[in-house]
């Protein structure tokens, strides 16, 4: 059952996009700002999981609580120091620079850090749930899936838990939704910005750690899921995080699929290709215009 | 070019001295190199309906948004006795103070039940309490006629029905003082009126109003108080009588 299978897997990368595109669409919504860094986050859960546990030899769940508390730290750092003066001292930057610049330097500056700490090889965290696959029927179920599958379900569901049922949550909608009307309550965006990036940068290390062992990781793999989750947050003109959910699973399946039929090598160049005919042929209906027009 | 300066009248008339709800002395803002307002000097005491009136593009919403700390000024601010911190929306909030702004600014995707609540906001973090508060349950009850919108996008409501909310939204913040930035700006004439009707039931509460208003005449019907802006230059005048 090819058909049933690559759809699981596409199903589990895509869950991965997902979750990526809905950080990405609600940070935008909130700080004005792309998070084009998201992947590396990831790919730095992953490699540093690796090294603290392989090479270091400490146990593993010190290896991960590690991992998730440097990234933090560092994610509030980088708020506290770079955001923070670029966003909200006197004389604010706006535009473009802010848009994109300072999270695009990031991304290299990690791969930069990346590649010194831990090398150029492929590595991945050790599986946190060992065995056979599981099977149901024809279909097999990677164990290190069922766990992205469930992190996404678990992360995801508490996210919609507390926007639906928390003030808090609906000061962090207010706050995308209109930032002078946010304030007039006394709603502090920045500590949202802060807060959204800090949980999207933990967020994505552990999606790096649970699903290395599927495909591996080297200081190289941020880049390219950063860029899908960008793809997928920009289908709802980064402002609908609901619409880059969904953008985030079919593009996974999407994937999976073109890789198992069509080819390998050339799966991913399709892929592309489908997409920006799709985005050529309805632009509004996927939320392009205001994309464009902010 | 808003070449100004300030008349610093106190209360007039030597009326009954009430408390003093809001001291500004000496406003400024700018925008960049524009100065909207400048050096403005008036008081409202506690209990007060003071319209700010003046033609449009003199800075009357501008005093609104120094006073309440939406942007940063010049000059003191003083609520209830307490030096307001510069820029500070939630700490004027907190004393007392809370704005519904010109154009209403709501949350448009969000329903109006959540876009009120959010009032509450300034107070608490935590939606139980503010669900169960007196100044969320007054703000709603206030508005039979947004009863069957509460679900409704803010987004989707007529004009009228959104500046309804706009002011539920601020009264949930539980105020002393309200003020209220072009409460009618493109809506009906029996809307505004409505509007107003609410306004007048508000004030007969005990929270102190005050109101920007370019066209004095409405304004007056429901103020005792009324300060004239010109050209970004505030002059407090006489109990209702200026009109």
């Amino acid at each position: 059952m090819k058909f049933g299978n690559l759809v699981i897997a596409g199903i589990v990368t895509g869950s991965i996009y997902a979750m990526f595109a809905v950080c990405v669409a609600v940070w935008y919504r909130v700080s004005n700002i792309l998070n084009l860094a998201v992947g590396d986050f990831a790919m730095v859960g992953a490699l540093s999981v690796d090294n603290l546990y392989r090479v270091k030899g400490l146990p593993l769940p010190v290896a991960i609580i590690t991992t998730l508390v440097v990234v933090a730290a560092f994610a509030y750092l980088y708020d506290q120091v770079v955001l923070r003066l670029a966003q909200d001292g006197k004389r604010p930057i706006e535009g473009i620079v802010v848009t994109f610049f300072f999270t695009f330097a990031l991304s290299f500056f990690i791969d930069g850090v990346a590649k010194m700490l831990f090398g150029s090889d492929v590595h991945a965290a050790p599986a946190l749930w060992n065995g056979a696959s599981l099977t149901l029927g024809s279909l097999n179920f990677v164990r290190a899936g069922i766990l992205v599958l469930a992190c996404a379900v678990i992360i995801g569901g508490a996210f919609w838990l507390y926007i639906r049922f928390t003030l808090g949550g609906k000061a962090l909608e207010a706050s995308g939704e209109n930032s002078v009307g946010a304030r007039i309550v006394g709603i502090d965006t920045r500590q949202y910005r802060r807060l959204i990036f800090i949980a999207t940068a933990v967020i994505a290390a552990v999606f790096g750690i649970v699903e290395s062992p599927i495909t591996g990781y080297t200081y190289l793999s941020g880049a390219t899921i950063s860029l899908t989750g960008f793809i997928a947050a920009a289908y709802g003109g980064f402002r609908k995080p609901g619409r880059a959910l969904l953008a985030g699973l079919f593009i996974g399946v999407l994937e999976a699929l073109l890789g198992g039929y069509v080819s390998a090598q050339y799966g991913d160049t399709v892929m592309y290709a489908i997409l920006a005919a799709l985005i050529l042929a309805w632009p509004r209906g996927l939320g392009f215009e205001s994309a464009v027009s902010g | 070019m808003n070449a100004v300066t300030g008349d610093g009248a106190e209360s007039p008339e030597g009326g009954p001295p009430g408390n003093v709800a809001l001291a500004v002395d000496g406003l400024s803002v700018a925008y960049g190199n524009v100065v909207a307002v400048h050096d403005a000097t008036f008081t409202v005491t506690e209990g007060d309906a003071c319209a700010i009136t003046g033609p449009n593009g003199n800075g009357k919403s501008s005093i609104l948004m120094g006073v309440t700390g939406m942007v940063r000024r010049h000059g003191e601010v003083t609520i209830f006795g307490a030096p307001a911190k510069n820029g500070d929306v939630r700490w004027a909030a907190r004393h007392g103070l809370t704005l519904v702004p010109e154009r209403r600014q709501l949350y448009p995707d969000l329903s109006a039940a959540d876009n009120i609540i959010l009032g509450c906001y300034t107070w608490t973090k935590s939606i139980g309490k503010a669900r169960r508060s007196d100044s969320y349950g007054r703000a709603v009850d206030l508005f039979p006629e947004l009863k069957p919108h509460l679900k409704q996008a803010a987004g989707t409501l007529s004009g009228g029905q959104q500046q309804m909310v706009a002011i539920a939204r601020g009264l949930a913040a539980n105020p002393k003082i309200l003020a209220v930035d072009e409460p009618c700006l493109g809506l009906a004439e029996v809307i505004a009126k409505r509007v107003y009707d609410v306004l007048a039931q508000i004030h007969a509460a005990g929270t102190t109003l005050i109101v920007v208003e370019e066209a004095p005449r409405r304004a007056l019907t429901l103020c005792n108080r009324r300060v004239e802006v010109r050209n970004g230059m505030a002059a407090n005048s006489s109990p209702g009588s200026a009109a």
